[in-house]
């Protein structure tokens, strides 16, 4: 059995992506041209160089981690029909509130202590986005301005929390004290980043699929999402699946704000989580909300950050770079002008 | 127009088939047929909103072609649809003048000449109606007079109105219709579509009668009556036979006590105690002019829209106001009128079309059983010979296809009493057949079916007992015998005829028979 699009379907998208990802590249290349005064060393550390050492290619992999939660966060809300647009202060509330847990609790058990602040992390975005979908379900608020409302409220009041009470005096930056060792996720690859976070990062999206395409409640939640009414007409609870991709929306926000304490930061730092929301929509739109296909996606994203990284510190062009050739991208694929085209074009062939 | 033909490749309907309309200036013209007989697609074709095949369209006795409303408009042609077209936030003047508002130095809004302009539009035709009103708190026959305003302003000397009575209530007509007779008088040219006979003679001056896409008829009104109009309208032949074994009804399995619905902001109800019993063996057949409740009925039967007053029984059980969800447990089947939206996802695949009201029984501990979906699927494809694979998009299927889809569905659970709305609507003939064939099957297993249809010939050739409703009341409700002429019924569903009571006595009659 096959739930979900056909494989034709599958192809089609494939294809747009290739051709959307293509024309990124010839913009990166073109872009470099212009602005760089050795273009051919630029573009070698552009595309090649996350490739080249363990540490590059660790942390690009590990700039990912945040970036599969994030996008599966958004692909399963849309899959749904429910836009939770408040991201960014959800990841950034969970990372303040795991680094809370893990520094109230300094000599706990690190599997112990590390599962609380995780689950506090997803309890966390669960919350903030539900609030949303819940206002939706009982006042029919768009939850799409309310989430982005909440999210943009919610990091100042985080931002107060880092740099007021929680602030550690004894360091500069605008950072929370250092949680305990015991919970630093094991590093896999040294000396990157690179943390036991990717393959949870993965194991989450696989589960993500399943519950979408096998479970019950993923199927009457992706039959509510392409067609309210024809769900209602089926005997199916819409005003539930109002709320329950919120709640797990938020969840997996939630998770990646926790991951990247736990993983990377080991502490909260103002604005430290800023991005990542906005581009889990971003790697969403290129996996077509697909739980999988998020997983090359939020690679992908990863690989244009690291090579404008690779590219800044090895030649002379500016970071700006990958959030130019990010912006291509997310044009290209909100306007789905490639994917109809070829739609339309597939259509024309075969009749 | 001359000859005008319109296919639809989309639903295979032939929409006009080589239909011919002459207006004569300065006359107030009916168009009038059933639902689906091409009056809306006409009028599109002469406004730019549709293109049609083939056919000409000649003007003031100069060939034209009209590709778009602009097209139209140039010549002097304007349309208010079914539905309005408004901004219910704008007033009234900005309303008229969008698309086209008068500028100052051509940046600025110039407020001033745009409302002196619509408050002229206004008073030349005694419009009597505050310009400077959101159309949101508008009557709906205000709102009417808007949409006309649009047109005047865009100085239109030919005006269509495509049903523009339907919503309104007797004294708003009376008033559209003194202002179109005074538009008469300032010498436009008036087409109106309905489907009202009453109107016809009361306002028009000629009189076209289209019916199935062509034309039937051309009078002046003074030379016809409302019987002869219904008689073309409808036609006096059953253009349908079903093959339908003489079955002894058994107990009811539903009824409709007294329902009554109500909308918000109107006062006169949708659904007028209406009550319709279904018995075992036994296909009740609701027809009905579209806007007089078949709609609404289906809603409330099917358990989607709540009444306002009245009970509904299923096996002696109340199922009033239940929500779908209690209904669909109880074994509800229905196959709605609206296939594509409330009847299928189109995006989704054929097999998940197929499990929407029965994936419970594929769920083990909250994980769906593919094995079992997949052979339930493929049971089904094979014995309603679908055309489709399981998982392509069931918008990639024809409309025949897709209903098939639906009654495998809806049928495929024991139950013993199914609602099917328009269930032919848009089919092919041979997918129509199916459809019957189908029904009648169900009626040999001891279902009781509700069969909801604008359709006359298929509520005549399936129906055991067949209602009338007019205006959101039953008008007749009779025993299907061959007294029951076509002619008779199409005035019941006209409104030329209202003597429910004599009616109903022919049903209490038969009452004590059984």
């Amino acid at each position: 059995m096959k739930l979900g699009a056909g494989r034709s379907e599958f192809f089609i998208n494939f294809i747009a992506i290739l051709i959307t990802l293509s024309i990124a590249f010839v913009a990166v290349i073109v872009l470099i041209f212009l602005l760089s005064s050795q273009p051919i060393d630029t573009i070698y550390y552009f595309f090649i160089g996350p490739f080249t050492n363990r540490y590059y290619l660790g942390n690009m992999l590990n700039t990912s981690i945040p970036l599969i939660f994030t996008g599966l966060g958004i692909a399963i809300a849309f899959k749904s029909s429910v836009f939770n647009l408040g991201g960014e202060g959800q990841v950034y509330a969970a990372a303040l509130v795991t680094t809370v847990i893990c520094l109230a609790l300094p000599t706990a058990n690190g599997y112990f202590g590390g599962t609380l602040a995780l689950a506090g992390a997803a309890l966390t975005g669960s919350f903030l986005a539900g609030l949303s979908g819940y206002f939706r379900m009982k006042w029919g608020t768009d939850e799409l301005i309310s989430s982005y409302l909440l999210s943009a409220s919610i990091i100042m009041v985080v931002n107060y929390f880092i740099t007021g009470p929680l602030n550690d005096p004894t360091n500069n930056l605008l950072a929370t004290k250092l949680i305990g060792s015991q919970y630093f996720l094991l590093k896999i690859m040294p000396p990157s980043k690179l943390d036991i976070g990717i393959f949870i990062a993965i194991a989450t999206a696989v589960v993500a699929f399943f519950f979408m395409y096998h479970t019950h409640a993923g199927y009457e939640m992706r039959m509510c999402g392409l067609n309210r009414e024809f769900s209602r007409y089926g005997g199916i609870d819409t005003a539930r699946y109002l709320i329950l991709p919120m709640l797990i929306s938020g969840l997996l926000h939630g998770l990646a704000g926790g991951f990247i304490v736990l993983g990377t930061y080991h502490k909260a730092i103002k604005e430290f989580s800023f991005g990542m929301g906005w581009n889990g929509i971003a790697v969403a739109l290129i996996a077509r909300n697909n739980p999988l296909a998020v997983i090359p996606a939020a690679f992908f994203f990863a690989y244009l950050d690291a090579g404008a990284k690779a590219a800044m510190l090895h030649s002379d062009v500016t970071f700006e770079i990958a959030a130019i050739v990010q912006a291509i991208i997310y044009y290209l694929v909100t306007a789905k002008v490639i994917y109809r085209f070829i739609r339309y074009r597939k259509r024309v062939i075969n009749a | 127009m001359r000859e005008i033909t319109k296919y639809y490749v989309e639903s295979g309907v032939l929409a006009n088939d080589r239909v011919s309309l002459e207006v004569k200036d300065n006359e107030i013209h009916a168009l009038i047929g059933e639902n689906g007989a091409g009056k809306s697609t006409l009028m599109k074709i002469l406004y730019g909103l549709e293109r049609a095949d083939s056919g000409k369209i000649l003007f003031r006795g100069k060939q034209v072609s009209i590709t778009s409303p602009r097209d139209a408009n140039a010549l002097g042609i304007g349309m208010v649809q079914q539905h309005f077209r408004l901004i219910p936030q704008y007033t009234v003047t900005e309303n008229v003048i969008l698309g086209i508002e008068p500028t100052k130095r051509r940046i600025l809004l110039d407020k001033g000449r745009a409302r002196r302009e619509v408050s002229a539009i206004a008073k030349k035709f005694s419009l009597n109606i505050d310009c400077s009103a959101p159309v949101g708190d508008l009557s709906v026959g205000q709102m009417q007079i808007v949409e006309i305003m649009k047109l005047l302003y865009r100085k239109a000397s030919f005006l269509i109105l495509d049903e523009p009575t339907s919503v309104l209530t007797r004294q708003e007509i009376d008033n559209l219709f003194g202002i179109l007779k005074s538009f008469k008088k300032q010498g436009k040219t008036i087409v109106l579509i309905t489907h009202k006979l009453d109107e016809v003679s009361e306002i028009s001056e000629r009189v076209t009668v289209l019916r199935h896409g062509k034309r039937v008829a051309v009078r002046d009104t003074s030379d016809t009556n409302p019987s002869e109009l219904s008689r073309l309208m409808i036609g006096r032949e059953v253009a349908l036979h079903v093959e339908r074994p003489e079955l002894a009804r058994g107990k009811p399995v539903y009824r409709l006590e007294s329902i009554t619905l109500r909308e918000k902001g109107r006062n006169v109800p949708l659904l007028d105690r209406v009550t319709i019993e279904v018995h075992q063996h036994e296909i009740v057949g609701v027809a009905g002019v579209s806007g007089n409740g078949l709609s609404e009925l289906e809603d409330v039967a099917s358990g989607l829209r709540k009444v306002t007053e009245g009970h509904i029984f299923h096996n002696e059980e109340e199922i009033t106001n239940l929500t779908s969800i209690e209904l669909r447990e109880m074994g509800l089947a229905y196959v709605p009128a609206d296939r594509l939206f409330r009847g299928s996802s189109l995006q989704s695949s054929v097999t998940e079309n197929m499990i929407i009201c029965n994936h419970h029984y594929f769920i083990k501990r909250g994980i769906l059983n593919g094995k079992k979906i997949s052979q339930f699927v493929r049971e089904l494809t094979e014995k309603y010979s679908i055309m489709g694979e399981p998982d392509v998009p069931i918008g990639t299927l024809s409309g025949g296809n897709i209903q098939k889809v639906i009654l495998a569905r809806e049928l495929s659970s024991d139950t013993d009493f199914i609602i099917f709305a328009e269930p032919t609507w848009g089919l092919d003939v041979s997918s129509s057949e199916f459809v019957y064939r189908k029904i009648i099957e169900l009626r040999s297993e001891g279902a009781g079916i509700l069969l909801i249809s604008s359709n006359l010939d298929e509520v005549m050739a399936l129906s055991d007992t067949i209602v009338v409703m007019y205006k959101g009341r039953v008008v007749m409700y009779s025993e299907n015998k061959p007294s029951l002429t076509k002619e008779l019924i199409g005035e019941y569903m006209l409104g030329l005829r209202d003597d429910f009571r004599e009616v109903q006595s022919v049903k209490d009659s038969r009452g004590v028979q059984s």
